[in-house]
């Protein structure tokens, strides 16, 4: 761009920068720019208010060195690891949480959004936008330690409920007609449903929490779910449909013994296997298909139902999700099943994920390591 | 009989490996699939400039010393030098 005879260019270009600068340095978030050598050119008042440094000290510095992410227990993340060089390595940008470490060696919790800065297609920095998250994560805390407690206290007056329902059904307590009986059995099959939901709420609460106990022993996968099956056929049969289970041939059975945690994947299962026939119109077909991978076994649950809407397919894992299309048809569900599954994996290690096309059906598939790794044992 | 000459993505390995050790070969193919949109096997010599900018900019987070910067971009510089040479030949 070349100066015009009167100047308005660069007056303009000025303003230009003036304004930016205003936008940078008004930014309610923390806002930390690095060069293509990793030295950080720009940093905002919010960066430097959470972190605990002055301008003069950060200027220039080496990012890594200086803006220091790490774990709970502030070890720090590895440099690869960091959200920043993440961002490099994929080209796209990274949103996580995580923590950072101040200047007086205190550590607070951010969620991070890194990202390349690229001129012309080529990349010349990156940059990290950061929040602290303090708040939202007391909140998140005492949002399940709540449900914690209510799923605790509910349990004691759900069994009074049913075993008294079991008793009278069981004409313990005299006769009944018929009405009487019919009657019973929604209380009964209203107090199983209850019971099935304080369970996975105190699931969900154990995982958020970390303190979700995992019992690793050597299991059979196609053992796990064949223990499930007369349970889900009965789902199955009551909506006609199709339920298989297809596992390798019996030489190769072996290969499907690994070290996992029994309870874990018979949850699993039960989830996406109960989540397809619920999903699933009359008369479909769903199918459970066991195979061993080299280093993992993998499992997938594919049905023939309304399948998931492409737009809300990236907040499948996400607590509380319930697609449109099934809200209508299928009013008993939480949306808490997907997100409790992925929790669970993420517990042995495992990884989950599925395609679906609507009205066609969709096909989830996770894996199990065949040994946990070192950290999940220490866990 | 003349031994199959290494592929450009064999070479970039190699010179990796003497930075970054046993975590080059993750490296790499991150870097070429994310950032090139192919699968590394399938790594040619056009694609070196751009795979050398990327890296640059990433190792310089893993790394501060501008030597071994240098030093390993310029030798993946070289192989482009090289096969021009050739080219020219």
């Amino acid at each position: 761009m070349t100066a015009s005879r009167d100047g308005t260019i660069p007056k303009r270009r000025a303003a230009d920068q003036a304004q930016a600068e205003a936008i940078f340095t008004s930014v309610g978030d923390g806002f930390i720019s690095t060069d293509e050598f990793g030295h950080i050119t720009r940093i905002n008042p919010v960066a430097l208010k959470l972190l605990g440094y002055k301008r003069q000290e950060l200027l220039n510095a080496w990012f890594p060195e200086k803006i220091i992410a790490v774990y709970a227990d502030n070890m720090p993340v590895s440099l690869i690891d960091r959200p920043i060089t993440k961002a490099l390595l994929t080209g796209k940008p990274i949103s996580e949480k995580t923590f950072l470490r101040r200047k007086n060696g205190e550590i607070i919790p951010v969620a991070v959004t890194a990202s390349p800065i690229l001129m012309n297609g080529k990349p010349i920095g990156a940059t990290q936008i950061f929040r602290d998250i303090t708040l939202e994560q007391e909140v998140d805390r005492m949002k399940s330690e709540f449900i914690s407690l209510a799923s605790h206290q509910l349990r004691t007056p759900l069994s009074a409920i049913k075993t008294y329902s079991h008793m009278l059904s069981d004409g313990l307590m005299g006769p009944l007609h018929k009405d009487q009986l019919k009657a019973l059995e929604t209380i009964i099959s209203a107090s199983n449903r209850m019971n099935e939901l304080i369970s996975t709420l105190l699931n969900i609460t154990r995982i958020e929490t970390g303190t979700i106990a995992v019992t690793f022993k050597t299991v059979n996968v196609c053992e796990l779910v064949s223990e499930l099956m007369p349970e889900l056929t009965l789902m199955a049969h009551n909506k006609s449909i199709t339920l298989k289970i297809k596992q390798p041939p019996k030489i190769e059975r072996s290969r499907l013994r690994i070290i996992s945690d029994s309870l874990i994947i018979k949850e699993v299962v039960t989830n996406l296997a109960s989540n397809a026939i619920k999903y699933t119109p009359d008369n479909g077909k769903v199918e459970i298909i066991i195979r061993p991978g080299t280093k993992d076994v993998r499992v997938s649950v594919k049905d023939s139902g309304w399948g998931i809407p492409l737009h809300s397919q990236d907040q499948v894992f996400s607590k509380f999700f319930r697609a449109h299309n099934i809200v209508k048809k299928e009013t008993t569900g939480t949306g808490l099943g997907l997100y409790l599954v992925k929790g669970l994996l993420d517990a042995v290690g495992g990884t989950i994920w599925f395609n679906s096309k609507e009205g066609k059906g969709t096909n989830f598939t996770f894996t199990l390591p065949r040994k946990p790794s070192k950290n999940l044992i220490q866990i | 009989m003349n031994s199959k000459s290494p592929s450009i993505y064999e070479q970039v390995l190699k010179i990796t490996h003497k930075y970054l050790g046993a975590g080059a070969d993750n490296f790499i193919d991150k870097q070429v699939e994310n950032h090139l949109n192919k699968s590394p096997a399938d790594l040619s010599i056009t694609d070196l400039s751009s795979l050398i900018d990327w890296i640059k900019v990433t190792v310089s987070l893993i790394t501060e010393d501008n030597t071994v910067i240098d030093n390993y971009t310029g030798e993946l510089q070289k192989l482009v030098s090289h096969a021009k040479l050739r080219a020219g030949h």
